[in-house]
């Protein structure tokens, strides 16, 4: 009977909504996943993006103008140590006493690089300024070869001419699998304290058996209670989609070259092809939190059994895995939110495939919560 | 009508039920009396299709139990030990649930359910959370939700226990009025004076098998004792588990 399961699913929500540990689970996850996301992403593009200005400690610099003018056009500075706005690293540059005198003979003049090797913080800076003497070094020798006649290319022998293959797009494939894993795995978290509470909760709380004892069918029980937490775990989705959808409009994209854009189509998509994978956590949370005898037992179960859609979310967005997993549920609906994403065709038969095997494996274990909500065992927990 | 027919059921190591049969008549208040251990909640709980029988068969309003479980059970009210109250729902949400449950639309529903919170007078407590509720609360509530479909059976199990005076005042009261009204009670007890205070018929059980049936003052006949607590005790054989 259609009206006692949607009985049951009104009181499952009911129950859910004054229970303060299964809202605030969805909740917590709901907002503050997509806004740790943003800060991990600033930070992260922060870094990637153009460089910061370096300060350093140049001593003498008024012995080599043009070096000076050179280092700071690439966006090396005497930085003043009295200035406490500035990030003044560690690193000195001595220009010698005959600095000039070398430069103007065409002789080696001597500048000295004092730093802390062993200091990771200072390693990239090191690099940076050492790279950019070299490169004033090799120019100033092309132009005393050419002042001498000499093609500067007899002491270039090899020129060695760097093609990056990466895409805007691809270098975004992390943050993308990231981004779209944290999405999916809302429909995990949002549902899973209502799994236990109305599974061994309520066994717990001996409800259970009065429940078996009215004249409602077990299949039906156990669709409301699927029913229920599909219902709370899509709410979770929907929520943290709408939270990423304002975060991630403060996060500077433009700065990688691409932008994460959660568009009314996305959430539109995101929904659709969430709903199946909703599904299927809740009767997997449901079926393992039955197995379990108590409350306690049963999260300590679950979080052992989340960690296998989390690794098949991971293996889709650090293309890790063989291109099987693309067929396999999350990972496959993943693939095609990231494809959505970075406006590429959406593979449809992968998709259809990955929904249907989720879909199939929900319907099993249900099927198998149904058979099992009949042995005595799993009813009074023997 | 309850009916009960060759029931045996082994739980484990324990013979819980062997060959028990017995009949609870609509208009009578039947008490199950025994010892504790001596099986009576695993009967009931096999009345109500939750543990299936090893063999024999249990009958309400004369369906099989265990093969059309659905009807049989919609003649049924189950008052559980213990209560499994729902703690974040009122005593009103509650029991308007499962009148639904039984079969009930949500209008009729709600009205049997307001109907039956007054007759146990409980509109004070009606719409409070139950989380918190005393021991003679949850009780009513439980009680409430047992009856509020009008069964033509209703099923206890061990309904005085922990409660007061006048909890079970109350529920005395209540279940003397669904006698009147025709209905079948039968409730499991090993509390002597209000078997004896309220049942029509005493069906005494001991390690699964029934001992002795037969109204209070029969039993006491029957064993040439002079109250229901010796006739019990001269029937079992011994007087451990009893409380009087």
């Amino acid at each position: 009977m259609i009206s006692n399961i949607m009985t049951m699913v009104r009181k499952e929500l009911i129950d859910a909504a004054r229970d303060k540990r299964s809202v605030m689970a969805g909740l917590y996850y709901a907002i503050g996943t997509p806004l740790l996301m943003c800060g991990m992403f600033m930070l992260l593009i922060g870094q990637i993006s153009s460089p910061e200005d370096l300060n350093i400690k140049i001593e003498n610099g008024e012995r080599a103008p043009d070096l000076v003018k050179y280092l700071s056009s690439q966006g090396i500075t005497h930085g003043d140590e009295q200035d406490k706005s500035l990030d003044v690293k560690d690193i000195r540059l001595i220009f010698s006493d005959d600095y000039a005198a070398q430069m103007a003979k065409g002789l080696s003049a001597e500048v000295t690089l004092v730093a802390d090797n062993s200091n990771e913080k200072l390693q990239n800076s090191i690099r940076r300024l050492e790279k950019n003497l070299q490169t004033y070094s090799a120019e100033m020798g092309s132009l005393r070869l050419i002042a001498r006649g000499i093609d500067p290319r007899v002491v270039q022998p090899i020129k060695v001419n760097v093609e990056d293959q990466a895409t805007p797009d691809s270098k975004g494939g992390v943050i993308l699998g990231v981004a779209t894993m944290t999405m999916i795995y809302a429909v995990f978290i949002s549902g899973m304290n209502l799994a236990i509470d109305t599974s061994a909760g309520e066994r717990e709380r001996n409800s259970l058996a009065l429940l078996l004892s009215h004249p409602v069918s077990t299949r039906n029980i156990v669709l409301a209670k699927v029913l229920a937490v599909t219902i709370f775990a899509m709410l979770g989705l929907l929520l943290t989609l709408i939270i990423s959808k304002l975060s991630y409009s403060f996060v500077p994209w433009q700065e990688l070259g691409f932008t994460v854009s959660i568009s009314t189509n996305f959430i539109l998509l995101m929904l659709l092809i969430g709903l199946p994978i909703a599904i299927m956590a809740a009767s997997l949370q449901l079926f393992v939190s039955f197995m379990a005898k108590t409350f306690k037992e049963a999260q300590s179960y679950l979080t052992l059994v989340l960690i296998v859609p989390m690794m098949l979310s991971m293996a889709a967005s650090y293309n890790i895995a063989p291109d099987t997993l693309q067929w396999l549920p999350v990972s496959g609906q993943q693939q095609a939110l990231i494809a959505f994403i970075k406006g590429r065709e959406i593979p449809m038969l992968q998709l259809l495939l990955s929904s249907m095997t989720t879909l199939v494996i929900a319907l099993g274990l249900t099927f198998a919560m149904e058979k099992s909500l009949k042995s005595e065992k799993i009813v009074f927990g023997l | 009508m309850i009916k009960v027919a060759n029931l045996s059921k082994r739980i484990g190591e324990v013979q819980a039920l062997d060959d028990l049969s017995f009949i609870a008549k609509d208009g009578q208040i039947t008490g199950l009396l025994g010892p504790n251990g001596a099986g009576k909640t695993t009967c009931l709980r096999t009345v109500f299709g939750l543990l299936q029988a090893d063999m024999g068969s249990a009958e309400i309003d004369g369906i099989d139990v265990a093969k059309s479980p659905i009807e049989a059970k919609q003649q049924l009210g189950l008052f559980p030990d213990p209560f499994g109250l729902y703690e974040r729902l009122s005593p009103r949400e509650y029991v308007s649930y499962f009148a639904e449950l039984n079969g009930l639309s949500r209008v009729d529903a709600k009205a049997a359910t307001a109907k039956v919170l007054s007759q146990l007078h409980m509109d004070d407590i009606a719409d409070r959370r139950c989380k918190g509720f005393s021991q003679g609360q949850r009780m009513k509530t439980a009680l409430a939700q047992a009856i509020v479909h009008q069964p033509t059976n209703i099923i206890l199990d061990e309904p005085t226990r922990g409660l007061d005076v006048m909890s079970t005042r109350v529920l005395r009261d209540l279940l003397k009025e669904l006698k009147a009204h025709g209905h079948c009670v039968l409730f499991s007890s090993h509390v002597m004076q209000e078997v004896a205070a309220l049942c029509d018929q005493v069906i005494v059980m001991a390690q699964g098998k029934v001992v002795a049936v037969g109204s209070p003052d029969e039993l006491c006949e029957q064993t040439g004792k002079d109250s229901l607590e010796d006739a019990f005790i001269h029937l079992i054989g011994t007087d451990e588990g009893i409380a009087a």
